[in-house]
C-alpha cells in the first residue's frame, strides 16, 4: 500500500511521459507484491529497483530544481523495504511484546534518520559548487561506501 | 557458532550501489538521498552488532510421566553478551507436543541479563525420550547478520503408557512354591476348604472339624488349599504392527502389558516378559517394585524391528520361560512366526492365553470389489488362525480400542471355566 503511494507520487507530480513513468512504477509494485507472496528476496529487490527507476525517470523528465520531497521519498522507501523483509519471514517463532516494541522503535528511528540524512544531503549538495573534483570525490565516496559495506559484511566466520 | 549473512544485506548493498551509480550517471542528487539510507543502515547495524555469548540450561520438571500428562520444561538463558533478537527452539521428539507457550520463541536479551522461559509439554505417546537440545539464532537489530548454534542439555524423559482398567486377573492353572494370592491345587496352609481327613498326631486343634468329629466319633480335621504365587510371562509380538493416526497395535499391547504387570506384581506374583520379533528380548520373572520399574522401563523401549534374517524363527529358547509359567500373549496375529511360536509353547505344555490386539480399527475400509473380496479372504484366514488356537485349547480374546481390556479378560476366564467343566 505504501509503495503504491510512492509509485503514485512521480506519476501524479510529473507532466511528461506520465504513462511510461506509471508503467515502470506499476511494474515495481507488481514485482514487490510477487516477491511478498512468493517470499523471494531477489524479486523484492527488483521491485524496489523498479521504483527507483521510476523516480529517476520522473526526475530526469522533470528537470528544473531539486525535488524537495526526496528525503521523505527515501524514508518511505526504506520503510517499505524494512516492512517487506520483515513480512517475508525474518526469523521464526512468535515474538515477545518487548521485542515487537523494540523493532517498532528501531524501524521508526531508522526511517526518521533516513529523512534527516536525506535532508542534510540535499542541503549539502545545494551549497556545494559543481566541478570535476567534486564529482570525482562523489564517485570515490560511492565506491568506498559500497566496498566498506561488503567488507564489514564479509567478516570471517567464528 | 556459525555466522551467516542474510539475503537482506545483499539486497540493501545492491540497492545502495545501484542508486549511487545511477546518481552519478544521471547527475541526480536526489538518488543519492534515496540510496544513502540503504548504505548507512546496514553499515551501522553491522558495526554495532556483537557476537552473542549466552549460556543455556534446560531442566525438565520430572523424568517420568504418564501418557497424557503435562509437564514443564524450563530454559534458562544467561547472557554475557546479549542479542537484539534471539530465537530459541527446544527440539521436541515425536510423541511430545507443546501444551503451553511457544516453541520457537523470539525475544530480546541484554548483556548480563538472565531469562527463564517456561514451556508446557504434553506427553502424547509412551516411549523413552531425551529432551533438552536447544537451537538458538541471534540476529542484529535489523536482521542483516545472524549467529546460529545449538546447545545439548538433553536429559531422559520416560513416558509410561496409561493403565487400563482391569477388574479380575486371569488365574494361572499352575502355581509356584512361594506364598501368594492364588488358590493352589495342592493342600496346605490356606483359607479355602479342600478336604477332610483323619486326625494324625501333630495336627493343630484349630483344624479339627468338630461337626464331622461328632458325627463319626473320631477326630477329623479340615484341609485347605495353599495360597501360592504364580509366574506370569507377558509375550509381546513385535514382528509387525498395524497403525493409523499415531496409534498402533503396539501401543495397545504395551498399555495392556504395563497394566497387567502392575496388577500381577501387586498380588505378589512373579512377572517377566518376552518381546518376540525382529529382536528377541526377555526378562526372567521376579517380584517387587524394582521389577515393576525394570519391566516398564524395558517395555517403553520396545519397538517394531523388521528382521529378515529371522524369517524362520518360530520357537522361543527354553531359557526364556520358567516351567509352569502362565504366558499371556499380546499379539495382532499378523505374523505367522509369532503364531507358530505360540502354538509351540502350547505344545510344550505352557498355560497359554492369547489376547488378540485387533488390527481392524487401524485399517482403511476396503474400496472396490476386489478390495472387499481380499478383506474377506484375509478375515477368513484370521478365523482359521483363531481356530488353530481353539483346537489347541488356547483361550483367545479379541481386544481393541473400543472395548476394555477387562472385557477381553472376562471372555478368557469364561472360556477356561467352560473348558474345565467340559473336561470334568
Amino acid at each position: 500500500m505504501l509503495l503504491a503511494v510512492l509509485v503514485a507520487y512521480p506519476a501524479a507530480a510529473g507532466d511528461r511521459l506520465v504513462a511510461l513513468v506509471t508503467i515502470v512504477g506499476s511494474t515495481g509494485w507488481l514485482l514487490l507484491a510477487l516477491g511478498l507472496v512468493g517470499r523471494w528476496p531477489l524479486v523484492l529487490v527488483w521491485g524496489l529497483a523498479a521504483f527507483g527507476a521510476e523516480y529517476a525517470l520522473f526526475l530526469r523528465l522533470r528537470g528544473g530544481s531539486v525535488d524537495a520531497r526526496a528525503p521523505y521519498v527515501a524514508a518511505a522507501l526504506l520503510l517499505v523495504t524494512e516492512l517487506a523483509f520483515l513480512s517475508i519471514g525474518r526469523g521464526q517463532g512468535s515474538a515477545e511484546r518487548g521485542l515487537v516494541a523494540r523493532t517498532v522503535v528501531a524501524t521508526t528511528a531508522a526511517v526518521g534518520g533516513a529523512a534527516l540524512v536525506g535532508g542534510l544531503l540535499l542541503v549539502a549538495s545545494g551549497s556545494a559548487s559543481a566541478g570535476l573534483a567534486v564529482e570525482g570525490a562523489g564517485v570515490a565516496a560511492a565506491v568506498l561506501a559500497v566496498a566498506f559495506l561488503v567488507r564489514v559484511a564479509a567478516r570471517p566466520r567464528s | 557458532m556459525t555466522r551467516t549473512v542474510a539475503p537482506k544485506l545483499a539486497a540493501y548493498t545492491a540497492l545502495a550501489a545501484a542508486g549511487l551509480v545511477a546518481a552519478i550517471a544521471l547527475r541526480l542528487q536526489e538518488l543519492v538521498v534515496l540510496a544513502a539510507p540503504f548504505a548507512l543502515l546496514p553499515t551501522l547495524s553491522l558495526l554495532l552488532s556483537r557476537r552473542p555469548a549466552i549460556h543455556v540450561d534446560v531442566e525438565l520438571e520430572r523424568e517420568r510421566a504418564l501418557e497424557g500428562d503435562d509437564l514443564e520444561a524450563r530454559i534458562e538463558l544467561d547472557a554475557d553478551a546479549g542479542a537484539d533478537r534471539l530465537e530459541v527452539l527446544l527440539e521436541l521428539p515425536r510423541g511430545i507436543g507443546v501444551s503451553d507457550g511457544d516453541d520457537p520463541v523470539a525475544l530480546a536479551i541484554a548483556g548480563d541479563e538472565r531469562r527463564k522461559l517456561r514451556l508446557g509439554l504434553h506427553c502424547e505417546r509412551w516411549g523413552g525420550y531425551r529432551v533438552g537440545r536447544v537451537f538458538l539464532r541471534a540476529q542484529d537489530r535489523f536482521g542483516f547478520t545472524s549467529w546460529e548454534w545449538q546447545v545439548d542439555r538433553r536429559s531422559p524423559l520416560k513416558i509410561y503408557p496409561r493403565e487400563e482398567f482391569i477388574q479380575d486377573l486371569l488365574r494361572p492353572l499352575e502355581t509356584q512354591v512361594f506364598s501368594g494370592n492364588h488358590v493352589a491345587r495342592q493342600k496346605g496352609e490356606g483359607i479355602e476348604f479342600a478336604d477332610l481327613r483323619l486326625f494324625v498326631p501333630g495336627d493343630r486343634v484349630r483344624h479339627v472339624n468338630w461337626r464331622a468329629t461328632a458325627r463319626r466319633g473320631e477326630l477329623w480335621v479340615n484341609e485347605q488349599h495353599a495360597e501360592k504365587n504364580a509366574d506370569v510371562v507377558l509375550f509381546l509380538d513385535t514382528f509387525t504392527e498395524a497403525s493409523h493416526g499415531g496409534q498402533s497395535t503396539l501401543d495397545l499391547a504395551l498399555r495392556a502389558a504395563a497394566s497387567l504387570t502392575a496388577r500381577y506384581l501387586q498380588q505378589k506374583d512373579r512377572v517377566g516378559f518376552v518381546t518376540f520379533g525382529g529382536m528377541l528380548n526377555w526378562f526372567l520373572p521376579a517380584t517387587g517394585t524394582t521389577q515393576l520399574y525394570r519391566l516398564v522401563d524395558s517395555l517403553i523401549d520396545t519397538q517394531i524391528v523388521l528382521n529378515y534374517a529371522w524369517r524362520d524363527i518360530d520357537v522361543l529358547p527354553r531359557r526364556t520361560l520358567p516351567p509352569k509359567a502362565m504366558v499371556i500373549a499380546l499379539t495382532p496375529l499378523l505374523d505367522d512366526r509369532a503364531v507358530g511360536a505360540l502354538l509351540d509353547l502350547r505344545a510344550r505344555g505352557f498355560d497359554l492365553v492369547v489376547v488378540e490386539i485387533s488390527p481392524c480399527p487401524f485399517m482403511p475400509a476396503p474400496s472396490g470389489e476386489v478390495a472387499v473380496l481380499a478383506r474377506r479372504i484375509w478375515e477368513l484366514r484370521r478365523d482359521t488362525v483363531r481356530g488353530r488356537f481353539q483346537e489347541a485349547g488356547v483361550p483367545l480374546a479379541v481386544w481393541d480400542e473400543e472395548r476394555q481390556l477387562a472385557q477381553g479378560l472376562e471372555e478368557v476366564i469364561a472360556f477356561r471355566r467352560r473348558a474345565r467343566v467340559a473336561s470334568a
